[in-house]
């Protein structure tokens, strides 16, 4: 029963209300839009945003990377980065072996390995720095990082456009595709984010490795001090999050049928912080959950989906709804502890009032 | 009070039949356009010309481009378009093969999807709508700079890069014509010189040219970075030397002005979306499929649509280039 109750208490209770909030409110826009003659069909419905979710999912896996360095109370905003560069190698790596001759499908595995492995080590390196140099915020850091990853994109591959038509190649729009099932049109995306995310969730929250993740958050010295090895496992935090910046590259490489730059996905470290704060990781490290993150993703995604076709924002601007929300999510917490710290400070007062009469 | 009921229904009759022997063919329609970026002047205007064909046909739209100009931008924005049910795509890709997907999967929901200004690669699209074909380019900078020095005269072309593939087309059509029109006859071709895209380079090759050609006429320059440096230098030198060319209104205003260019040329925003809209809505009612020998009428423009190749894209030229000349410049200089 207390579990019961614990549970309407947690945030992902609070996220589960507020996604059904947002899509009430979108559904009675869209009939509304229906009736007024604004809108030619019914435009928010499940089968329509579970296909159009996609391009708010790319950012999804780094998301769940995002998810670990803010629990440790640290912060790396060159994911975005890394996934650039992990993508403009797995196109140059492809382009050399196919260019010598090389048979497509081993030069396909040997690229997408070297864009993970580029994922890797560019999380190697935060890391490095990060737990070197700890006199340093592991943002100052990972701003330096970002710069330096996205500006070695450019080297290697200047203002080009890099293209692939080939068939083997264009598997990776395969992680794009939709599956029919019917009723709807399922992303293939969606379950591979989940399972990803089940993985994630696993780790994080039942195993030893997980709480020591929040305990280097909570406190990093009191961690150390109960003998985990603090070192190895931011270490180990900031390669994940490498990683997962690297198969966020794949996934949108998929999207774009196969065209790699070394301007794409700018700003997508923004969206995976938020996406996590709003999942209820804090800058302050130490806590969060996995299914939140999940859940402040699809409400990001059906937020700017909905903003976007009833409300006719343009696309530039639905961005505007991440701020409002990720200040809400921040404030309504603060505001309520403030009313509990209140409370029981009136409560003392009347107290002492009356021992004293 | 019956009475009144009575006439409030007439009137609701007559009104309706007035809607109906007005039917456009685009009544009803719906149509999402998606361009580069969003904020850009050159696509505004090419709103304005969706515009005017959206009040002479009837459709209803909606614009909208991503502002850094990303792939997955114009993604997101197609995505939503699908979402809300368009009938057609008007798109002016930044990169010809990124939408290549997302614009099949619209196609397979029965969206049509036309390309403008800038291509989605085929397969991607039904139809690709641009200014102006090579050969026409090539043929009215040559008519252009022949009326301004009277079809006499020695003339040269100041290009961009020597491996410039758009460029080089529009020359060779441009030398073919030297060869094979009489009325061209009394014009002295003296070659092609190369300013690379670059200001400075164009510069000094045109003050080489001055120096050589004591009696230089005219100059062709097919390149928008080249031209002001070319009609630069010929002011500063004070030479009687016309030029012509494919340039921005905007650099070219203080020149044409001071009569060193008659006209210069450049697309026309404006017809691209309006003659798009018109080939949107054929394509959507069925009247055309976009295939090779398909008519599209749009105000002045009677087109047919070309194959682009041999692969089965297919292609709608307006070859009607925008001239900036006296009259018309002030119009563009905020534009183009």
């Amino acid at each position: 029963m207390k579990k019961v109750l614990s549970f309407f208490k947690s945030w992902e209770f609070f996220l589960i209300c507020l996604l059904a909030v947002t899509c009430a409110i979108f559904e009675l826009k869209d009939q509304a839009n229906l009736a007024a003659g604004l809108a030619k069909k019914d435009v928010f419905n499940f089968v329509n945003i579970v296909r159009s979710l996609r391009p708010y999912l790319l950012y999804a896996f780094m998301t769940l990377g995002m998810m670990l360095i803010l629990a440790l109370g640290d912060m790396d905003i060159s994911v975005g980065a890394i996934a650039t560069l992990s993508v403009v190698m797995l196109a140059i790596v492809y382009r050399f072996f196919t260019q010598s001759g090389m048979n497509n499908m081993l030069a396909f595995v040997l690229s997408i390995l070297a864009c993970l492995v580029t994922g890797v080590l560019c999380g190697g390196v935060n890391g490095f720095l990060v737990t070197r140099f700890k006199e340093l915020f592991p943002m100052i850091i990972t701003l330096a990082t970002q710069l330096f990853f996205r500006g070695f994109s450019y080297l290697l591959i200047g203002g080009e456009t890099i293209t692939f038509k080939d068939d083997t190649f264009a598997l990776l729009k395969e992680l794009n595709s939709l599956i029919d099932l019917g009723w709807v049109k399922l992303p293939v995306m969606i379950p591979i984010f989940l399972a990803f995310a089940a993985v994630f969730f696993v780790w994080l929250h039942l195993t030893s490795g997980g709480r020591k993740v929040f305990a280097i958050g909570t406190n990093p010295t009191t961690a150390r001090y109960s003998g985990v090895q603090v070192d190895r496992i931011k270490m180990i935090c900031y390669v994940i999050a490498g990683l997962m910046s690297a198969v966020t590259g794949i996934f949108f490489v998929g999207a774009t049928s196969s065209s790699v730059k070394a301007d794409i996905m700018d700003g997508y470290h923004m969206y995976a912080i938020a996406a996590a704060i709003l999942g209820g990781f804090s800058t302050d490290g130490g806590k969060g959950s996995v299914i939140g993150a999940v859940l402040s993703l699809f409400i990001f995604g059906i937020l700017k989906i909905g903003l976007g076709t009833l409300f006719g924002f343009p696309d530039s601007s639905v961005n505007l709804s991440v701020g409002v929300i990720l200040i809400l999510s921040v404030l309504i917490p603060n505001i309520s502890q403030d009313i509990k710290n209140a409370n029981r400070v009136r409560k003392q007062r009347a107290q002492t009032a009356m021992q004293k009469a | 009070m019956k009475k009144t009921l009575a006439l409030v229904l007439v009137a609701l009759f007559l009104v309706a039949g007035v809607a109906m022997a007005e039917a456009k063919p685009g009544d009803g329609l719906y149509i999402g356009v998606v361009y580069k970026q969003s904020g850009n002047a050159y696509f505004q205007a090419s709103v304005e010309g969706i515009q005017k064909a959206a009040d002479e046909l009837g459709f209803t739209f909606e614009h909208d481009g991503p502002d850094d100009g990303s792939n997955d931008g114009a993604i997101r924005i197609i995505e939503n378009y699908i979402t809300k049910g368009v009938d057609a795509l008007i798109i002016s890709a930044n990169d010809p093969d990124a939408l290549v997907d997302v614009c099949t999967q619209a196609m397979e929901e029965g969206i049509k999807v036309i390309s403008y200004d800038a291509e989605v690669s085929y397969p991607g699209r039904d139809l690709d709508v641009q200014p102006s074909s090579a050969k026409n380019i090539g043929l009215t900078l040559l008519e252009s700079i022949a009326k301004s020095v009277d079809y006499e005269g020695q003339i040269a072309i100041v290009s961009a890069m020597a491996t410039a593939p758009n460029q080089n087309l529009w020359i060779s059509f441009i030398e073919e014509e030297l060869e094979a029109n009489e009325a061209y006859a009394n014009l002295e071709y003296l070659g092609v010189v190369y300013g690379d895209d670059e200001y400075q380079k164009s510069f000094d090759e045109t003050q080489a040219l001055l120096n050589q050609y004591p009696d230089l006429k005219g100059l062709i320059v097919p390149t928008t970075v080249g031209a002001p440096a070319v009609a630069k230098c010929i002011q500063d030198a004070g030479r009687d030397v016309k030029v012509t060319g494919l340039t921005l209104a905007s650099d070219m205003k203080t020149f044409i002005d001071a009569g060193i260019c008659d006209e210069t040329f450049l697309w026309n925003p404006i017809d691209l979306g309006y003659v798009a809209s018109y080939a949107a809505v054929s394509l959507i009612n069925g009247d055309i499929t976009g295939a090779v020998g398909d008519a599209v009428n749009a105000g002045d423009y009677a087109l047919t649509v070309e194959a682009k190749d041999d692969s089965g894209a297919t292609i709608l030229y307006l070859n009607k280039l925008n001239v900036f000349n006296t009259d018309t410049v002030n119009d563009w200089v905020d534009i183009l």
